[in-house]
């Protein structure tokens, strides 16, 4: 049984709370939710799908959501895609 | 000078409402200021969980639906002491400008300068409130479709903190006096800034007014044209489905 635990952290843009199971070293279940703000809303569902599979490690979690960030022009005041690790690693250490 | 368009919508049902909202920034033609009246309801921001956020079974007499921008819960209880606006317009980056922040506190300084009018102590605190004497007053979200933008806001004549306590998923049982002092020190409104209730109407007449100043231009009643309720009704089964709600 792989437990979900749930982070929360608020950056100056909101709260975040993120869901998140690993298996293996490796993100296995991911929902991410909060009140912040984010543009373009749809491309936001897109950190929690690529998530998937990372590895459950700092740097391999920002890496991946600041990719995300540049690719799909994403813009969020006052949230950094370190707000966004901080808190599914939070998750992960609980 | 120009005009601009202007609609009251009056008291309507929040799903009918967010999906207006929605087809005049996607359907509209020009740029719009409006206000309207929520019934007894509860709007979650785009990013929110509603079994996360809300305490279900607490909600049964409220509608629920969801809008397109992020941000948090906007709670309307049925005592309709509350303005809620919303602003279409094309960033032209004068008086709408590209920067989000930048956007957000031209649109809110509508509020600010009303609160003013009122002698009271307003401020815009970025990223998105306006307070008074630091205690958070208006709440504002803002999306941004095809190089225009949709601010909408809400303005608190009266609040009911015990209200909107019961109804949010945090435990009851504890520290509940503690929890309304907390969100009494974070929060206020207008009739307890003021002292007294002072009409619905004139306020919003007052902000119509710094609307014009702020933006120099002329509000002029209107409705929506036929290719925005087009897009409303095509809009409402999303606005009225638990996929959407409750995602």
């Amino acid at each position: 049984m792989i437990k979900t635990q749930q982070g929360i952290h608020k950056s100056k843009g909101g709260l975040i709370r993120s869901f998140v199971s690993a298996e293996n070293g490796k993100i296995k279940e991911i929902s991410i939710s909060g009140d912040f703000f984010l543009f373009p809303e749809e491309a936001f569902f897109k950190i929690a799908e690529e998530l998937k599979g990372i590895e459950a490690k700092r740097e391999k979690v920002q890496q991946k959501i600041e990719e995300i960030y540049k690719r799909e022009n994403i813009q969020s005041p006052g949230t950094l895609p370190a707000d966004f690790m901080e808190s599914i690693m939070k998750a992960l250490e609980e | 000078m120009e005009e601009w368009r202007f609609i009251d919508f009056g008291i309507v049902d929040i799903r009918d409402m967010m999906a207006m909202d929605e087809a005049i920034l996607k359907a509209g033609e020009e740029n719009t200021f409006f206000f309207w009246t929520p019934k007894k309801s509860i709007i979650l921001g785009f990013f929110q969980k509603a079994n996360i956020e809300l305490d279900l079974a607490q909600c049964k007499d409220y509608t629920i639906t969801r809008r397109i921008s992020g941000g948090g819960i906007a709670f309307s209880d049925d005592r309709c002491r509350q303005i809620n606006y919303g602003v279409v317009g094309t960033i032209d980056n004068e008086l709408f400008p590209m920067d989000i922040v930048e956007s957000y506190k031209q649109i809110c300084g509508v509020l600010i300068d009303t609160l003013i009018h009122y002698n009271l102590n307003a401020a815009f605190r970025p990223i998105n409130d306006v307070v008074v004497d630091n205690r958070k007053i208006s709440g504002n979200a803002q999306t941004r479709w095809e190089g225009k933008l949709l601010q909408n806001g809400t303005l608190l004549l009266d609040f009911d903190i015990e209200e909107m306590l019961r109804i949010s998923n945090i435990p009851k049982e504890k520290f509940m006096d503690k929890k309304i002092a907390s969100v009494r020190e974070g929060l206020t409104w207008l009739d307890r800034e003021l002292g007294e209730q002072r009409d619905m109407i004139e306020i919003q007449n007052v902000i119509k007014k710094k609307f014009e100043d702020r933006f120099h231009v002329r509000l002029i009643s209107g409705s929506l044209t036929g290719k925005e309720k087009e897009f409303t009704n095509s809009l409402l089964p999303r606005y009225y489905s638990n996929e959407w709600v409750y995602r």
